[in-house]
């Protein structure tokens, strides 16, 4: 069966990017632009992985990931962001991996492999 | 009861005591937004108008270093031209704003002779070595020089380019350290300095010095706040531009898969083409913000400006799905600003409005006096409000609550008002929509007979 990925993106482009790319790879991706969407996917869904931006209108994904937590699923996180600033907020320390956004996706998807298998 | 008084004295009080007329020339005209070059000319301008000191001619130095400057030179350069110039400055009405602009001119024109003659001047204002005038700056001293041709502490360089045996030397000082001298003297009428000239020339340079103290600061300050917004800038360009490369990037690669269906490499040529368009607007964003010269603020009217603004297709196009309503007062004063950035300040607000109000909002604009020499103009909005925490931040380079917004308009905005003596307000509250006044210094127009 396939791995459900849930994507947490504003970018359009790069949500449609991430979804056709990582569909190759063999995951389920299910693509959302904010976490009101993403909660309600998680409301529904049974997903094996979250990969969340970080700056979005609305709930940022740091709030996100909290509430995430909040919600006691077990489910690992990616946090996927263009800053690499926040990396050193603690808040962002309880993903279980930080993938900077590249225009390879060769990190991202060997993160999602180490996590959920392929 | 109470009675308002305005701090700004509209009219130059021809028969106030001259120490009155002397302090309330400078003190207003540091008011003003003047450049530091305008008001270093309004305090020689207090010290040789008939209605301030009354010296002929004044020339400043500026200390850099160790080095004692020529700066510039104010003052007829013929008894002749003198008569003409008092009788301009000595009509009656006649502002402080005018004589400085009338000086301003003076100064230009003897930009090739007078001031040009002072510039090519240096003197060492080392201690054991300083001579007349960068000597005075060592000691910290006022000096009466008399029978200068005959006095061996004159530098003679300076002898030669000032021409007179009697002069004035008052160095210009804040917190014990010279930053300046200024000299004076009557080369056209001849009048011996008297010793109240002298008080009230030291009380002028006491004003002068603390003043180029404070405006150099704020110099530096203006410099510090344009670092660190350079620095957060490279750190925000660094990530603005991530997330359309990640697009470019990603779907060119899909485009060298050899199965990629047609459909799919035209959608993902679109795609790289938008991201590029992208990327070309963010650079044109920063370009605009970084171009920090904006031109010496003037007073216009604000009508064409405005009315260029409203009737623009780009604010007819956004105004059509809400009501804008504008409201001006019948005749305009004219505002001091440059006036392609107040048209651009203003079209920024109601480009922000616009993007705050969903459809069926109102916009209000309104355009007023607030006491005499301020007009207002405002900008209200029926959108979604600004929440305290982002209140703080608003003017904060690239903060920004919009999906796509860089965070450069409202910095724009409050620079521009910065640089032309005005200001902006915001009033807001979430979910109450928004007011913001861009509150400018004005003058009524002349009336023409």
């Amino acid at each position: 069966m396939r791995k459900k990925i849930l994507l947490v993106e504003d970018e359009r482009a790069l949500g449609l990017l991430y979804e056709e790319e990582l569909g190759r790879e063999g995951y389920d991706v299910t693509a959302v632009t904010d976490a009101e969407a993403a909660l309600a996917a998680l409301d529904k869904t049974a997903f094996d992985l979250i990969i969340t931006d970080i700056r979005m209108p609305g709930k940022n994904g740091i709030e996100l990931i909290t509430q995430i937590m909040g919600l006691r699923k077990d489910i690992p996180i990616i946090i996927n962001s263009a800053y690499q600033s926040y990396k050193e907020d603690f808040m962002t320390w309880a993903a279980d991996a930080y993938v900077v956004k590249s225009a390879s996706l060769d990190e991202l998807k060997s993160k999602i492999k180490q996590l959920i298998g392929a | 009861m109470i009675e308002k008084y305005n701090i700004l004295s509209p009219d130059f009080e021809r028969d106030a005591p001259r120490e009155m007329t002397l302090l309330s020339v400078i003190s207003q005209s540091f008011f003003q937004p003047f450049s530091l070059e305008d008001n270093l000319l309004v305090i020689l301008t207090a010290l040789t108008s008939g209605s301030g000191v009354g010296f002929n001619r004044a020339m400043l130095f500026l200390k850099q270093g160790d080095i004692l400057r020529g700066e510039m030179w104010l003052g007829p350069r013929s008894p002749e031209e003198a008569g003409f110039i008092w009788e301009v400055l000595s009509t009656p009405g006649i502002g402080y704003i005018e004589i400085v602009e009338h000086n301003r001119a003076l100064v230009s024109k003897s930009e090739d002779t007078l001031s040009r003659r002072l510039k090519g001047l240096t003197f060492d204002s080392c201690e054991e070595t300083a001579l007349i005038p960068a000597y005075a700056a060592c000691r910290k001293e006022i000096l009466l020089v008399k029978d200068a041709g005959n006095e061996p502490l004159v530098d003679r360089r300076f002898l030669d380019v000032i021409g007179m045996d009697e002069f004035l030397c008052i160095p210009l000082l804040a917190r014990d350290e010279v930053l300046g001298v200024i000299v004076l003297d009557n080369a056209i009428t001849r009048t011996p300095i008297s010793p109240a000239d002298i008080k009230l020339a030291g009380l002028c340079g006491l004003i002068a010095g603390n003043y180029i103290y404070s405006a150099t600061l704020h110099r530096k300050l203006l410099e510090m706040e344009k670092m660190a917004a350079m620095g957060e800038m490279a750190m925000f360009v660094t990530h603005q531009l991530r997330n359309p490369i990640v697009a470019i990037g990603g779907f060119a690669d899909q485009l060298l898969q050899p199965d990629l269906p047609p459909e799919k490499a035209s959608r993902n040529l679109a795609i790289i083409r938008d991201e590029i368009r992208r990327l070309e607007d963010i650079i044109y964003q920063m370009g605009h913000f970084l171009k920090v010269s904006m031109k010496e603020p003037a007073y216009f009217d604000p009508g064409p400006v405005l009315a260029a603004v409203f009737d623009s297709p780009e604010v007819r196009t956004k105004s059509r799905s809400l009501t804008l309503n504008i409201k001006l007062e019948a005749c305009l004063p004219e505002v001091l600003c440059d006036p392609t950035s107040f048209g651009e300040v203003v079209r920024n607000l109601l480009d922000n409005a616009f993007d705050a109000t969903p459809g069926g909002g109102t916009v209000s604009v309104r355009g007023y006096r607030k006491n005499s020499g301020r007009f207002v103009l405002s900008v209200r909005d029926t959108g979604r409000g600004i929440s305290n925490p982002d209140k703080d931040q608003l003017f904060r380079p690239f903060f920004t609550t919009k999906e796509k917004g860089m965070g450069l308009g409202l910095p724009f905005i409050k620079r521009v008002m910065d640089t032309c003596g005005g200001k902006v307000e915001v009033q807001s509250r979430a979910g109450k929509g928004a007011l913001f006044k861009l509150i400018f210094l004005s003058r009524e127009r002349e009336t023409t007979p």
